[in-house]
């Protein structure tokens, strides 16, 4: 079986459709396609021994393929409040650099988050960053304020954590109890643009924490594989709705690592999605759950693993 | 950073005062305080819970006249003021607008306003006040404070006048003589009395 790797590709509008035709030939999925002015980017999963045939492709189009860890995953950036104090400086940048290593970033600022005799999580909060991949936490300056208050932000979330905040990582990692997943220290709140080359490697630091508990959890996944690959199932959902090519969101279906986040109406669309047919005789609702997502009215697919459908597509 | 007199953080969490340092010096820079900050003094401590910001204002800057920014030339029959500087063009349309009504106030194009000589002859036009920037400076200068004051920190009390100002926060009720206790010392440092 070929491996399908998470690549970006970054070049011209100009025959960009070529690339596309050719990912598509391979055998691999488009998560996500941006088209800024003249530049195209597109995240892909694409099978391994194949890249270097993508890169002679691209070569005359002045287009690059570069691995990208975080493609196909969705990311929540959770910061304590929509403030001043932490846009757009720390919690944008942080989503945008995430975004750059292909993931899809969504940030969840909340309503209480600030204060450490105050702070809390509500019911919303907590579903919306549950049904992300991992949840960054952006956070602040002083260790009594990190150790006071992130079990209290922390609470019922049951994806992977990454914690960023002032204090270095060791400090981080002798105040959070239990442990979370990942750590970066020396972040906090930066007033502003992340640009000196202290700042960038610190970035670069959190892409690999969090691609490094990314792979921690595919690592797990592959030992009871999910019954369709998300991107695969993406792609059919696309060919067979044909509604989702008239949304205009950025990403109308987004991959995550276990599921979808299709962007239609759950009450409309859920028994569309479920009698979606995957292959001969298997259909959605056999090998995913349909849900309705707490973020808006959207549609949640969380694809169930084989040793509970017995179905692998 | 800054070109201040006098600038201090202190706190006990040794992180925590780099990072304020670091914060407030790019808050005024982002708010352009800095030539208007003489000295500034931080105390955070976020056990107590407390804040303290104390200071000194450089000079405050004078209102701003028409003279300042435009010509006035007087002909029989009218008046003619050539902008040279658009900045505080709005508030000046706004008083004239006011004093001879829009119908009188004539603007040809962006750097011209003029006025009939019969309307507005006798007054003494380039000593009119247009604008005051103090009045938004303090605001500014207190915005910058709740900007740098770590975001749970929503009980506050603020002052300034004569130059001076201050900002004390903290998440709990603070104590009746919180400007006795904290703020009079900080001054006190800076070789200021409040």
């Amino acid at each position: 079986m070929t491996t399908l790797v998470p690549v970006t590709y970054k070049g011209g509008v100009y025959r960009h459709d070529e690339i596309m035709d050719l990912i598509d030939d391979l055998g691999g999925y488009i998560v996500q396609k941006h088209v800024m002015a003249q530049d195209v980017v597109l995240q892909s999963f694409v099978p391994r021994d194949d890249i270097d045939l993508i890169r002679q492709i691209a070569k005359p189009l002045a287009g690059e393929v570069v691995e990208a860890p975080l493609v196909g995953t969705e990311i929540a950036v959770v910061s304590p409040s929509l403030e001043i104090h932490h846009l757009p400086h720390t919690s944008c940048d942080i989503a945008e650099y995430l975004r750059r290593a292909g993931a899809k970033t969504n940030m969840v600022g909340l309503s209480r988050g600030f204060g450490k005799r105050i702070a809390n999580l509500n019911d919303e909060e907590r579903d919306v960053i549950n049904e992300h991949d991992l949840a960054v936490y952006v956070l602040g300056s002083f260790e009594e304020c990190i150790r006071q208050k992130f079990p209290v932000l922390r609470r019922g979330i049951h994806v992977p954590i990454v914690v960023t905040g002032a204090p270095d990582r060791e400090t981080l990692m002798r105040i959070i109890d239990p442990p979370v997943e990942g750590y970066v220290g020396g972040v906090g709140r930066i007033m502003h643009r992340f640009k000196r080359p202290e700042e960038l490697a610190k970035l670069d630091e959190l892409v690999d924490e969090v691609s490094r508990t990314l792979d921690a959890r595919r690592d797990e996944l592959a030992r009871d594989p999910l019954s369709v690959f998300p991107p695969r199932l993406m792609a059919i959902v696309e060919e067979q709705i044909h509604e989702v090519t008239m949304l205009t969101h950025p990403t109308p279906v987004t991959a995550q690592m276990e599921g979808l986040r299709v962007k239609l109406p759950y009450d409309l669309y859920a028994d569309a999605v479920r009698a979606l047919k995957v292959a001969d005789g298997v259909t959605v609702g056999d090998i995913a759950d349909v849900t309705p997502s707490r973020m808006r009215n959207y549609i949640l697919v969380r694809i169930k693993p084989f040793s509970e459908t017995r179905v692998l597509v | 950073m800054p070109p201040l007199n006098y600038f201090v953080v202190e706190s006990p969490d040794e992180v925590g005062r780099d990072a304020y340092e670091r914060i407030a010096g790019d808050v005024l820079q982002d708010l352009d305080l800095i030539k208007v900050v003489d000295r500034l003094h931080i105390y955070v401590d976020p056990k107590v819970p407390i804040f303290v910001a104390a200071g000194v204002l450089r000079h405050m800057p004078r209102a701003i006249r028409v003279a300042d920014f435009a010509n006035v030339n007087r002909s029989e029959n009218e008046i003619v003021l050539d902008i040279g500087d658009e900045t505080y063009l709005a508030p000046l349309l706004q008083k004239l607008w006011i004093l001879y009504g829009k119908e009188n106030v004539e603007q040809p194009d962006r750097f011209t306003v003029v006025l009939p000589a019969g309307t507005a002859g006798e007054e003494d036009l380039e000593q009119m006040v247009v604008a005051d920037p103090s009045e938004t400076l303090y605001k500014d200068v207190i915005y910058a404070l709740q900007y740098i004051a770590p975001e749970g920190f929503k009980v506050r009390r603020q002052y300034i006048r004569d130059g001076k100002f201050y900002y004390v926060a903290s998440e709990d009720t603070l104590p009746v003589d919180i400007v006795e206790t904290m703020v009079v010392p900080i001054f006190e440092k800076m070789g200021v009395t409040l």
